[in-house]
């Protein structure tokens, strides 16, 4: 076993895990902060992204020992008791998500996005969701949804595929 | 009487403090914060649903990460529970051996075939076993499963279960497996296990009155749906004898009743509580191993919950059929088609699952959108021992699309014809007839290729040229003109059309 501090959503927590234990695991088994989802396990679908000192990351693939330390962001600590984060709020009125199952990992991805560039162009956001799949609504919604957090303005996303 | 000594360590009591404070560690979960004032979004007070976004009640909770799939729910005591796939696609299984596998730390109980009180089940053909026994029809299929106290000793004990195969040759080409002489993958029952047969005119006269024929041969491969939620299932067995199953289901009233028969107990015993599932397109239309974790609850006592792995998904969930097709056609030399015969072999994989709905589907759509006096459409659906195929949008749909739609490109090309002018002289128009028969109604086929040709820029030349690449001699932007449609076209079949739209006459006698 092996012991990790870390501080989750502002908040410090310890917890005595198996070594073998990935960081979405602790976030999900330990700690029951089920938001990121396990998807594919091998770092490929994104559904599992949470912020590790400001970085997005596939928690799938860090383990919870490398996390020891450091300070980690997910889904649940965006919103407050007053209000939603903006990104939650622009994804739930331009209907950005389907089934949801890639939700909390595609804002996180955002966020790590925005906090680096407050403005960023069509192309730099979707090279910021790469890393994250969804299978039912296509990325057209969230990539107007994060302009609309960004701008303010949206640039038609279908026109820009060239 | 034997005279057992017990021999009790002493344990040092910082010893037993450490531990405690190890297991009291993790007890309490942080904080999770959500908006206390709900604000609906104005969107929704907006009436007129034309023109606004579209929103979706239920996703607040998914943006929050608060939505609860399956792998998000925990009951007490639950337990773990790893399906073992057999890693051959086509064996006899000569023995199973689970005792080191029972006698790990933390496994509770493991199951094969021989627990299951009716070993087969699917949505038409009962020909899937729950867990293969005797049998392997292909890689994916589960041969044991384990409960244990975690998802990680679950899956190490399934490398303690010892199973003996004796190898026989797979049917992999549904080519081949179509053949007589192949030998059955689920012998005595023919390979062939579905077929359909659309006649109208006389296909012989209309190629003899053509002046150009054409054949295509066109294939497509096996997709899996990847929904981003793996196939999940928790069970839960009562001292009443009622099992409650949480499942990723789409169809729970088909599923009770599949559950219920391999089971062996009523419907009534048994819930089927559809969760909020991450995906679906088909994939998640049947059970799959939800009999499996019911047995293993009722074995242990205790909740059981099992997901999929992203292999397990791909080699042991079912997919879209790959279909070999087979066209040709009779035109005149203005492009009128006159006649059309068509043969599509379907790659049913293992075991049946939707075969028949996609091969009935794949055959009515398969001469296109046309106006088409004579035809002849064959479908055959075959085993191979491959990975199921099953329900995928379109059931079929799509695949004829992809071979109708080239077809006309390839025939239009070689005739020097406009692909949009080919596709207006033959397209359905109001009061068409169907393959099968159906007058068709409200039909805009030929108003909406000429819409979206003036949306895109489509010139009489063939050639795309307002967005893209005006001085390019091919359709390099990527335009393309479809006439057909990956859905869509009711089934529906009229009396006096019954006699030749039955099975094909060599159906297989034996299922």
């Amino acid at each position: 076993m092996v012991n990790v501090s870390i501080k989750v959503n502002g908040e410090m927590r310890t917890a005595s895990v198996p070594p073998e234990t990935t960081l979405l695991r602790l976030l999900r088994d330990n700690f029951n902060l089920t938001g990121a989802k396990l998807g594919c396990d091998v770092g490929d679908c994104g559904a599992c992204t949470v912020i590790v000192d400001g970085l997005p990351v596939n928690s799938c693939l860090m383990l919870a020992n490398q996390v020891d330390g450091r300070e980690v962001l997910t889904i649940e600590g965006l919103a407050t008791t007053d209000k939603l984060h903006p990104l939650q709020k622009k994804f739930e009125e331009f209907g950005s998500l389907q089934c949801g199952f890639c939700g909390p990992g595609i804002i996180m991805s955002a966020k790590a996005l925005l906090d680096e560039n407050p403005a960023p162009t069509v192309m730099q956001i979707r090279d910021a969701l790469g890393g994250n799949l969804c299978r039912c609504t296509g990325y057209a919604k969230m990539i107007e949804a994060i302009q609309a957090v960004a701008n303010g303005s949206i640039e038609p996303v279908a026109s820009k595929s060239a | 009487m034997e005279k057992k000594t017990v021999v009790t360590e002493k344990v040092p009591l910082q010893t037993l403090l450490e531990e405690d404070g190890i297991l009291r560690s993790p007890a309490l979960a942080p904080l999770v914060t959500f908006p206390l004032e709900v604000v609906v979004p104005e969107v929704r007070h907006q009436t007129p649903a034309v023109g606004q976004r579209a929103t979706r009640p239920d996703s607040r909770l998914h943006g929050l990460g608060q939505t609860r799939y399956i792998d998000d729910m925990y009951f007490p005591g639950m337990l773990f529970a790893r399906i073992k796939r057999a890693g051959i696609a086509s064996a006899h299984i000569k023995s199973i051996d689970t005792s080191e596998a029972e006698a790990m730390p933390g496994v509770i109980a493991v199951i094969t075939g021989r627990d299951v009180p009716c070993n087969s089940f699917g949505p038409s053909l009962k020909d899937q076993p729950v867990l293969a026994d005797t049998r392997v029809f292909h890689a994916g299929d589960g041969v044991a499963a384990v409960a244990a106290i975690s998802e990680q000793i679950a899956t190490d004990a399934l490398d303690k279960i010892k199973v003996e195969y004796e190898p026989l040759t797979p049917v992999l080409d549904p080519l081949e497996s179509l053949k007589l002489e192949t030998p059955g993958v689920h012998a005595p029952s023919a390979n062939i296990y579905g077929s359909k047969v659309i006649k109208k005119g006389d296909v012989a006269k209309g190629f003899a009155e053509s002046d150009y024929i054409f054949e295509g041969h066109f294939r497509t491969q096996m997709v899996e749906h990847v929904p981003l939620e793996p196939h999940a299932t928790i069970a839960m067995w009562d001292a009443n004898g009622r099992v409650s199953i949480y499942s990723t289901l789409g169809r729970i009233t088909l599923g009770r009743a599949d559950v219920a028969r391999t089971l062996g107990i009523p419907m009534s015993r048994i819930r089927i509580i559809a969760t909020i599932v991450g995906g679906n397109f088909g994939g998640k239309n049947e059970i799959t191993t939800e009999p499996v974790l019911a047995l293993l609850s009722k074995k242990t006592g205790r909740p059981v919950k099992e997901v999929f792995t992203r292999s397990e998904e791909f080699i042991a969930s079912t997919t879209r059929h790959p279909l070999i097709m087979d066209y040709k056609t009779g035109v005149t030399k203005q492009g009128k088609i006159l006649a059309r015969q068509i043969r599509l072999v379907l790659d049913g994989g293992a075991y049946c699952s939707w075969s028949e709905t996609t091969l009935g589907k794949a055959c009515i759509l398969s001469a296109g959108p046309y106006n088409i006096e004579n035809l002849h459409a064959e479908a055959f659906v075959v085993y191979t021992n491959k990975t199921m195929t099953g329900a995928m949008r379109g059931f079929g749909a799509p695949q004829v699309c992809f071979a109708y739609e080239s077809h006309m490109d390839d025939i239009a090309t070689a005739l020097g014809i406009d692909p949009l002018e080919i596709r207006l002289l033959n397209a359905f128009e109001e009061g068409s007839i169907s393959p099968t028969g159906q007058m068709l109604q409200s039909v805009v086929v030929k108003e909406s290729l000429l819409r979206a040709a003036e949306r895109f820029g489509w010139n009489t030349d063939g050639k795309a040229s307002t967005n893209g690449n005006a001085q390019g001699n091919t359709k390099s932007n990527g335009n393309a003109i479809t006439a057909g449609k990956g859905n869509g076209v009711a089934k529906q079949l009229p009396a006096h059309e019954q006699a030749t739209h039955g099975p094909a006459a060599h159906e297989p006698a034996v299922r």
